[in-house]
């Protein structure tokens, strides 16, 4: 599962990065998607858009583009915890 | 620090002297309030928004507290030293060229833990550092408290709490980098764990000192950044670094991400931000988050894919009408006696070289005060609250999904919106874009927004002729033709759009000095810059008119102004004046027809006609400069031509539409 198929309001970790440059992977860090960080996927924008990603832990919200959204590979966060 | 001292003198600033200016760096995030905190500083002098990426040059600025004097530096948010675009660019060159003597690391409270970890990166620098913790009031809310003085255990720098909307803690934080400047110590650097702590020793002890003394920077930073494959970093350093340094680099970092099983390019990244999380739980508590569902309520509606865009509409159809019937209303009433005074000083059978320069003073300066000002306040007053709300992100992130369909993507939204005010920051803000195609086809397509000058010229030639309904359709065409300009664009600049990815930020309610402070910001470069230029030129004109001039350029103008567009010829000056500013195109054309009441002159076809070409046809002066500056000088040629091609067809279209 990705954060482009994700259900939208479901808790989700972050497992890993598919073909992503490094730039793109740290700027995805750089706002606050680290990998094995807790995110839920808000809510989606019309016209196969962005996704809009919550970080719970900061609070930080992030727009993500399609395409970005379906390199980073999720997992359901109670799976884990 | 030695690499510091030896970059201060490359750059010519004498050490010796004792009260040299301290230049001081303002750091942090996108959206951290740097710039809020510079204005509130040095008065108003950068912009300012609720948007990621509102600074895309650094504004620098003297100011003077408690009778010493520093530099203060805006820089571009950053969201780390690894920059992705230009902007970011910009502020990584800046600390790593050795031009700052301290830097203010403005620090968003409201979410600490992912704000702090460019500090953490900062402190890499060996740079004197002072903390802004900015948006208390925020983070009071989101019930966020935090402990400064362990903050400043932690860090080793000071830490002053900060509200930059409302100017408090800003003379204390300012006062600190000032001494920080002076007393040179810098903070506690990060560690790392054993292993990489391992590889760093390794790098350091193999890298020049002297090139890290030509850098003006640790080689501890410069280790880190090559551990970090940093490509930015890397270019810099081609032909510099010794190969043999660069091979146990990489060396290193595959093992070390082979350690940490990460990605290569994420492991310090990674532990900066555990590190953050560590530091943010250690001095931070957290009562409630009863805020956050506000917000979120307000997105169902404003970010919903149906209602968000239909909302997006409207507040654009708003923006419009109220500017309408503001501006008219008030042109009307001012208009008035400017007419008045015109006919009681020079009435209509005066004639002569001074009448004509007298005529020319008049107009101009009743164009400005009774056309261009009633129209551009509460357009202006009304884009401000806007932009300072929070609200452009949000429209980014549902037009993104159509924008894509025309090979463009969400983050073009902003410059093209800013576009819609004046085009110069508009085509300045491509540099938030990542991707240089990106930059080239905003950097074209903004011309083609209506910008607050043409926007007046519709609603005051259109709108007050034939309804605002119509200048709402002018505005409405307006769109249509730049999406299909983009299309095309698209088609033929080779590449294709990268994904968005940008931080939506909390809604602000902006204080009300701040938008106002903003709005003269902006009416203050249109009476300074732009009216006297009105003025000028419609005295010029005067003269032209006089020595007989504008008849010989208004005949050699005469195939496209009469034949193409069949406009009167008499326009064919004000077409021309149009490419100093486009407001002029207004002014000018009351007086190259004689009257301000230009349905006795004109007929409505002939308004549209004319008032779409200026839309459209080659952007002002001061636009066409800053494309040269961002795309150079053959794509700036193309976007001219691009323009005028796209006005004539326009213009013809509607003439013939219109049954003229």
């Amino acid at each position: 599962m990705t954060l482009a198929d994700a259900t939208i309001g479901s808790r989700l970790k972050v497992v890993s990065r598919k073909r992503m440059t490094s730039v793109d992977g740290e700027s995805i860090a750089g706002l606050g998607i680290h990998i094995g960080e807790e995110v839920i996927v808000v809510r989606a924008a019309p016209f196969s858009g962005p996704v809009l990603v919550e970080v719970p832990s900061s609070g930080v919200r992030v727009a993500m583009g399609r395409g970005m959204a379906a390199e980073v590979v999720v997992e359901p966060a109670n799976a884990v915890a | 620090m030695r690499w510091h001292e030896g970059q201060a003198n490359r750059a010519g600033k004498p050490l010796a002297e004792p009260v040299r200016e301290v230049v001081i760096a303002l750091v942090g995030q996108p959206n951290c309030g740097k710039s809020t905190l510079f204005n509130a500083l040095a008065g108003f002098k950068a912009n300012t928004g609720n948007f990621p990426g509102t600074s895309v040059t650094f504004t620098t600025s003297r100011v003077t507290v408690a009778g010493m004097h520093a530099r203060i530096v805006d820089l571009p948010g950053t969201y780390s030293l690894t920059p992705r675009d230009g902007a970011e660019e910009v502020t990584r060159r800046y600390l790593t060229e050795g031009h700052a003597d301290a830097i203010i690391a403005v620090v968003d409270a409201s979410v600490l833990s992912r704000s702090i970890e460019l500090t953490l990166e900062l402190l890499e620098t060996g740079l004197p550092i002072v903390v802004a913790l900015n948006m208390m009031d925020e983070a009071g809310r989101k019930g966020i408290e935090v402990d400064i003085p362990a903050l400043e255990a932690r860090l080793g720098v000071p830490v002053v709490p900060t509200v930059a909307t409302r100017g408090e803690g800003v003379v204390s934080v300012t006062l600190k980098g000032m001494a920080a400047a002076r007393t040179r110590r810098s903070g506690i650097s990060p560690v790392y764990d054993r292993d990489i702590e391992q590889a760093l020793t390794d790098l350091s002890q193999i890298i020049p000192l002297s090139l890290a003394a030509e850098l003006g920077v640790p080689p501890r930073f410069l280790s880190v950044r090559l551990l970090e494959a940093d490509p930015f970093m890397l270019r810099h350093l081609e032909g510099r670094m010794p190969p043999a340094i660069l091979e146990r680099a990489t060396a290193l970092r595959q093992h070390l991400a082979k350690l940490h099983d990460w990605p290569e390019e994420s492991v310090f990244g990674s532990h900066r931000h555990a590190a953050a999380v560590d530091l943010f739980e250690s001095v931070a508590t957290v009562r409630s988050r009863r805020r956050l569902s506000r917000r979120e309520r307000l997105d169902d509606v404003l970010m919903h894919p149906f209602w968000g865009l239909i909302f997006a509409g409207l507040a654009l159809a708003a923006l419009f009408m109220v500017s309408f019937v503001v501006g008219s209303l008030v042109a009307g009433v001012v208009q008035k006696p400017f007419d008045a005074l015109a006919n009681w000083l020079l009435p209509a059978a005066t004639s002569g070289i001074w009448a004509d320069i007298g005529r020319g003073l008049l107009d101009g300066v009743a164009g400005g005060a009774g056309i261009v000002l009633p129209y551009l306040l509460p357009l202006l007053l009304m884009m401000s609250v806007m932009e300072d709300v929070g609200y452009l992100p949000r429209a980014a992130f549902l037009i993104d999904g159509l924008l894509h369909r025309v090979g463009l993507h969400g983050k073009s939204v902003i410059p093209l919106i800013l576009g819609y005010g004046c085009n110069v920051p508009g085509i300045l803000g491509t540099r938030i874009l990542e991707s240089p195609r990106d930059r080239i086809i905003t950097a074209l397509l903004v011309p083609l927004t209506a910008c607050s000058a043409r926007t007046v010229l519709i609603l005051a030639l259109v709108g007050a002729t034939m309804g605002p309904l119509a200048a709402l359709g002018v505005y409405g065409l307006n769109i249509l033709v730049t999406a299909i300009a983009a299309r095309l664009l698209s088609a033929i600049v080779p590449g294709n759009a990268p994904g968005l990815l940008m931080d939506i930020p909390p809604y602000r309610i902006p204080p009300a000095m701040a938008v106002l402070r903003k709005v003269w910001f902006r009416v203050r470069e249109f009476l300074v810059s732009a009216w006297p230029v009105l003025i000028v030129a419609s005295v010029i004109m005067g003269v032209l008119e006089n020595l007989g001039v504008n008849t010989w350029v208004n005949s050699a103008l005469a195939p496209m102004t009469t034949g193409l567009l069949g406009l009167p010829q008499a326009v064919g000056v004000t077409l021309f004046f149009g490419i100093l500013r486009k407001e002029l195109s207004l002014v000018m054309l009351f007086q190259a027809l004689g009257t301000s009441d230009v349905t006795s002159v004109l007929t409505a076809a002939q308004l549209l006609t004319f008032t779409l070409f200026v839309t459209f046809y080659v952007p002002c002066i001061s636009t066409l400069a800053a494309q040269v500056r961002e795309i150079g000088w053959r794509w700036t040629i193309v976007g001219a031509l691009l323009n005028t091609g796209i006005a004539l067809i326009v213009a013809v279209a509607a003439r013939f539409a219109m049954g003229g």
